[in-house]
């Protein structure tokens, strides 16, 4: 399964924490240069399988290669290649901006100031003030400047603009592209769908632990699903249909039809269909 | 990397030195000026305490006078220095690891490239740095106390007793240190409570025969003030156990630590 190209590759991974299963046989490949988008309901397996991917969690069965390396074996290596963003941003609450984005920056043995300048000017953060100061989206700031300033091989992002205002997202988003064009390539974690359709190429869809489809963003959103309204004897109704178009019509053709309109459902209501659970099994 | 995070931690954890060395050194060295207007009433006191028995064996007095400043130093000053640096180190140790965990800032500090081993080998060196800083502060307060009462302490059975109370401090910072590397959140009542725990095991073994071999357990014994001034020797092999606990807790926190899940 393996490519030279890949940048991610996870493999049978499993982990449980106690009896409590987090994923099984998780199985994904990324390519260089590629922004992915890994999405899934709460209590999926995302942060599992991101913080196995980083070290964080210790798992039981699996191989998972990041940059051509084990991460069991090439940890450090990795992480040296790598910038992360947790969905929460915490750092030590006594330390100033500045001193956090240094601290960061040495852990690599890197001086990153004139990239860390850079990226704090764009997203507005003030590196003179302390941690214990900083509102949530301003600390997501930060974690955005630890994570990009040593422009990384790989970032790995998790709901990376939850808490940001529309502006900063705009600005974030921005940096994505301009480091993606440069060759780093993105592992999106996302509730917001649109911002999976609008800048990520492939998608994995996890869900209760395991990964039900990989593909492009557009073949994803590519489905059978269609959205119905129909007028009929005096009253509205609509509903999302995956089924036959023969088996529509003639369900249609029992009821005095004043006006229909057929149409492809939004991509977030692709989406939700592989959420939804019981959706899932009627069809 | 240039030590990154031993010179993190120090900062971290500067205030807390400072505190800590201001309240127990401070403390000491006003004692130590106390001794001067007591002096005349020390010689009753001494009396009464070495005629308590048991007691009076436990805490030391019945091998060393209170009335002499190297006694008053050995007996009440030494108790003040034992268990408080027992509780800084004990502090010191239980939330080096865990405070990453509880402070939710494991995420940021593991995921940089330096490695779990290393983070826990140099916040291990932090630890063991402050509190050599902390006795060397205190230490200067008590030389300074004995200087401004007009005396100076007994060189050999000082340095004896000092280093002693390092060994100490250092296993109990340890033991606290391995808790640390199980724990997901900062155990300082636990810590605190085993400091002063430790403690009282050393005056039960001394009050109860029965209960001698707890001297084999708890490092306040062989680190006791009274018995150094009085013998000018620490016994060797209670050095060799304590740092062979020293050696267990780290080994047992790093087998732990890079083993085991980090939360967020």
């Amino acid at each position: 399964m393996g490519t030279e190209k890949a940048v991610i590759e996870i493999r049978n991974l499993t982990k449980f924490y106690g009896k409590h299963k987090g994923v099984q046989d998780v199985s994904m490949n990324v390519e260089k240069g590629d922004i992915f988008g890994f999405l899934g309901p709460n209590g999926a397996g995302k942060s599992t399988t991101i913080r196995s991917m980083l070290g964080l969690l210790r798992f039981q069965k699996g191989e998972i290669r990041l940059l051509g390396r084990d991460v069991v074996s090439g940890q450090r290596e990795i992480l040296r290649e790598v910038g992360y963003m947790p969905s929460e941003a915490m750092f030590y609450p006594s330390m100033k901006v500045k001193e956090v984005v240094r601290f960061a920056a040495r852990a690599r043995g890197m001086d990153c100031t004139k990239e860390a300048n850079r990226i704090c000017e764009i997203l507005e953060v003030d590196r003179e003030k302390r941690v214990q100061e900083l509102s949530l989206g301003n600390r997501k700031k930060v974690s955005i400047v630890c994570a990009m300033q040593h422009k990384p091989k790989l970032l790995i992002l998790d709901e990376p603009t939850s808490g940001l205002d529309p502006l900063m997202q705009e600005a974030f988003f921005k940096l994505i592209l301009e480091y993606n064009r440069q060759g780093t390539t993105c592992f999106l974690s996302s509730h917001v769908l649109s911002e999976i359709k609008r800048y990520c190429q492939n998608a994995a869809i996890i869900k209760d632990g395991a990964v039900i489809r990989q593909d492009t963003v557009e073949n994803l959103a590519r489905t059978n699903v269609r959205r119905v309204k129909v007028r009929h004897d005096g009253q509205e109704e609509e509903f999302v249909y995956t089924g036959e178009m023969g088996a529509l019509l003639h369900r249609l053709s029992g009821m005095n039809v004043e006006d229909l309109l057929i149409e492809e459902p939004l991509l977030d209501e692709v989406f939700m269909h592989y959420y939804d659970h019981d959706l899932m099994d009627k069809n | 990397m240039r030590m990154i995070i031993l010179k993190h931690e120090l900062k971290m954890n500067l205030k807390s030195l400072m505190i800590w060395t201001v309240c127990v050194g401070f403390t000491c060295f006003g004692c130590l000026l106390l001794f001067g207007s007591l002096e005349e009433s020390m010689e009753e006191i001494a009396q009464s305490y070495s005629n308590m028995g048991a007691l009076s064996t436990a805490i030391g007095m019945d091998k060393i006078s209170i009335a002499t400043i190297d006694g008053f130093y050995a007996t009440e000053i030494g108790l003040i220095f034992a268990i408080g640096g027992a509780m800084f180190a004990a502090m010191t140790g239980v939330v080096a690891l865990s405070k990453e965990e509880e402070g939710h800032t494991s995420e940021f500090l593991y995921t940089l490239p330096v490695g779990r081993r290393r983070v826990l080998l140099e916040k291990y060196a932090a630890m063991t740095v402050l509190v050599i800083l902390f006795n060397g502060i205190c230490i200067v307060w008590s030389v300074v106390g004995f200087i401004l009462a007009g005396e100076l302490p007994p060189r050999q059975e000082f340095i004896l007793y000092h280093a002693a109370q390092f060994l100490m401090h250092m296993e109990v910072g340890s033991v606290c240190f391995l808790i640390s590397a199980a724990s997901r959140k900062k155990q300082v009542g636990a810590a605190l409570g085993l400091a002063v725990f430790l403690y009282v095991m050393d005056l039960m073994c001394r009050l109860i025969p029965d209960m001698e071999k707890l001297k084999y357990v708890t490092p306040y014994y062989f680190s006791n003030a009274a018995d150094i001034f009085t013998e000018n020797a620490v016994d060797g092999g209670m050095v060799g156990i304590s740092m062979a606990v020293i050696i267990f807790s780290v080994s047992a926190a790093v087998f732990v630590y890079v083993r085991r899940d980090l939360t967020a």
